[in-house]
């Protein structure tokens, strides 16, 4: 018998643990995150001043890109390498057995591989995934990607989005975004039934109900986020943000970095030198 | 002008055609082939398929081998005959012929279940079924050398949810629907023996999704008052390799249970009960 359980693969050997570490990092700490990340993006909608101060607030947390990779990266990476394998271990049959759970289960996987590509590059287009100069300078900022600078929040995002004419980004994150909520939602329910939370039928239709309302509003949250992207007025929503900076500084609530700029930002300036007025 | 028979009773057709997935022998291919039989009112597949074995010949003239299927009480308790009927898994005893026309007058489509190894035609090998019983100790351990006495009794209210799960035939349906249920099939290396191919078998399936099925009777004998003294033991076998955590929630099992057995209701209890024993597993040594 040992030698037999040496010799199964350690997925198999540990694969109730590994999958019940799936389920819970969908939980927590990926999907808290991604109605956190959500919800401050609508805040955008509210102005780009609303917007840039919990981004500030966001960025005052030390030790970010630690807290980053063990809490967001980390857990995502984790989740989604483990999720392609189980996605694995199943084989589809929506096409035979019509019923609605069934065509829910197929939806999760298929939202599970759109959300892996949506959220890899989204991090890559916005974030830039490292800081390391050498990686901005010859990877990420010649292919046009980490483009968000913290404290020029809004600007710096609408400017990102607008790349390619200004309907090739939104369309591709609403796809992810309504992906991803469709995904946490689902994942919820299937979640509350993987941990013994709601056991018979009944009560899993009133959870089915509670999980859709949820989603309905982190969809919302994400469909205004984009819809307040597209309405910001880049230009007018930088001087506010520089504007927010200076004080901040002054009142040494940040402390100076050009990195986390547009301005500050030397790759990007190199790359794109600003139009000298004509004397 | 009302178009003349709508009104009439529907009429029946004369002959019966039916395109069967045959194959010839385990590991071999599979090939579809056609049969018409007469049409007889009241009839089930089990006796077109008894026509078919007795003309044993295709509807183009061809003698061929008489059909091979599998079949036992007729009335829907042993599960023996389950095979996959126009597209979806069910009994052939149950399988009325003059309801299937009237979903597709053209053509009754049978199928041997696709989960498990076929043996010959439409007769498969649902040992795996059986070894994952097995797995969760699916039984009441009463072997001893002295008298246990009288059982416990057991409460109204636990008779009321346990019946419904006692009502399970081992017919497979719940597997043969499932998205995770995924079929295992070895074939025999020349000169192995019977047990070494058995004990190859065994590993195998071991390393399997166990099915609602099995989950549904751990429950069941996990409720029970003499059964739950080896719950632990289901209990590991449910948090191990192939176990309750390999449940997709894609709940085709409780759709297509001819017994209407609550089966996801277990499967959400078999998640309870191991969040439970990996907890204490866990926290208590």
């Amino acid at each position: 018998m040992t030698s037999n359980s040496s010799a199964l693969s350690f997925f198999h050997r540990n694969e109730f643990l590994i999958r019940r570490l799936h389920s819970l990092s969908g939980l927590v700490p990926v999907g808290a995150y991604m109605c956190v990340h959500l919800i401050t993006n609508a805040s955008l909608l509210a102005g780009a001043s609303v917007f840039q101060n919990n981004v500030f607030t966001i960025h005052s947390i030390p030790f970010l890109p630690l807290v980053e990779w063990a809490f967001i990266f980390g857990p995502i990476l984790f989740h989604a390498a483990v999720g392609v394998w189980i996605a694995q271990t199943g084989k589809s049959n929506v096409q035979q057995y019509r019923y609605t759970h069934n065509r829910r289960y197929s939806w999760q996987r298929m939202t599970g591989y759109i959300a892996i590509i949506f959220i890899f590059t989204h991090v890559f287009h916005l974030h830039g995934w490292f800081h390391m100069d050498w990686w901005l300078k010859s990877v990420a900022e010649p292919l046009g990607m980490a483009q968000f600078r913290p404290y020029n929040a809004a600007s710096s995002l609408a400017d990102a989005m607008n790349d390619f004419g200004g309907i090739v980004w939104p369309i591709f994150y609403l796809v992810g975004v309504l992906a991803c909520t469709f995904h946490l939602a689902n994942g919820i329910w299937t979640a509350g039934i993987t941990w013994g939370l709601w056991l018979t039928p009944k009560s899993q239709n009133r959870a089915s109900v509670f999980c859709a309302i949820f989603g309905v509003f982190i969809g919302a949250a994400g469909i205004a986020s984009l819809v307040a992207v597209k309405t910001t007025d880049s230009k007018a929503a930088k001087v506010i943000e520089d504007e927010m900076y200076k004080v901040r500084v002054e009142g040494h609530m940040v402390k100076p970095d050009d990195h986390k700029r547009t301005d500050g930002h030397q790759h990007k300036e190199e790359r794109k030198p600003e139009p000298v007025a004509a004397p | 002008m009302i178009a003349p028979g709508s009104e009439a009773p529907k009429r029946k057709p004369s002959k019966i055609n039916v395109r069967v997935l045959r194959q010839d022998g385990p590991g071999l291919p599979q090939y579809w082939e056609r049969h018409q039989v007469d049409y007889e009112p009241d009839m089930n597949v089990i006796s077109v398929l008894q026509k078919i074995a007795a003309q044993a010949k295709t509807s183009d003239g061809k003698k061929v081998s008489p059909v091979a299927w599998d079949c036992g009480c007729l009335e829907e308790v042993c599960g023996s005959c389950t095979m996959v009927i126009n597209g979806r898994v069910r009994q052939s005893c149950s399988a009325l012929v003059d309801r299937l026309v009237e979903d597709n007058p053209e053509e009754i489509e049978l199928q041997p279940m696709t989960k498990f190894p076929v043996l010959r035609d439409l007769m498969i090998d649902r040992s795996r079924l059986f070894h994952n019983l097995k797995r969760v100790k699916a039984w009441v351990p009463v072997d001893g050398s002295y008298d246990m006495g009288a059982g416990p009794r057991i409460s109204r209210a636990d008779q009321e949810q346990n019946y419904p799960l006692s009502q399970c035939m081992s017919c497979g349906c719940c597997l043969e629907a499932c998205p995770q249920f995924t079929k295992i099939e070895l074939q025999r290396q020349p000169g192995e023996t019977d047990e070494s191919y058995d004990l190859r078998k065994k590993e195998a399936y071991d390393q399997g999704f166990i099915g609602a099925h099995a989950i549904s009777q751990a429950m069941l004998f996990n409720a029970h008052p003499v059964g739950k003294n080896i719950a632990d033991e289901r209990m590991e076998a449910l948090t191990g390799t192939g176990g309750i955590a390999a449940c997709g929630n894609a709940q085709n099992c409780v759709a297509v249970c001819p017994k209407e057995i609550p089966l996801t209701t277990s499967i959400a209890r078999a998640g309870r009960a191991a969040t439970v024993y990996s907890f204490r597993k866990f926290f208590d040594r």
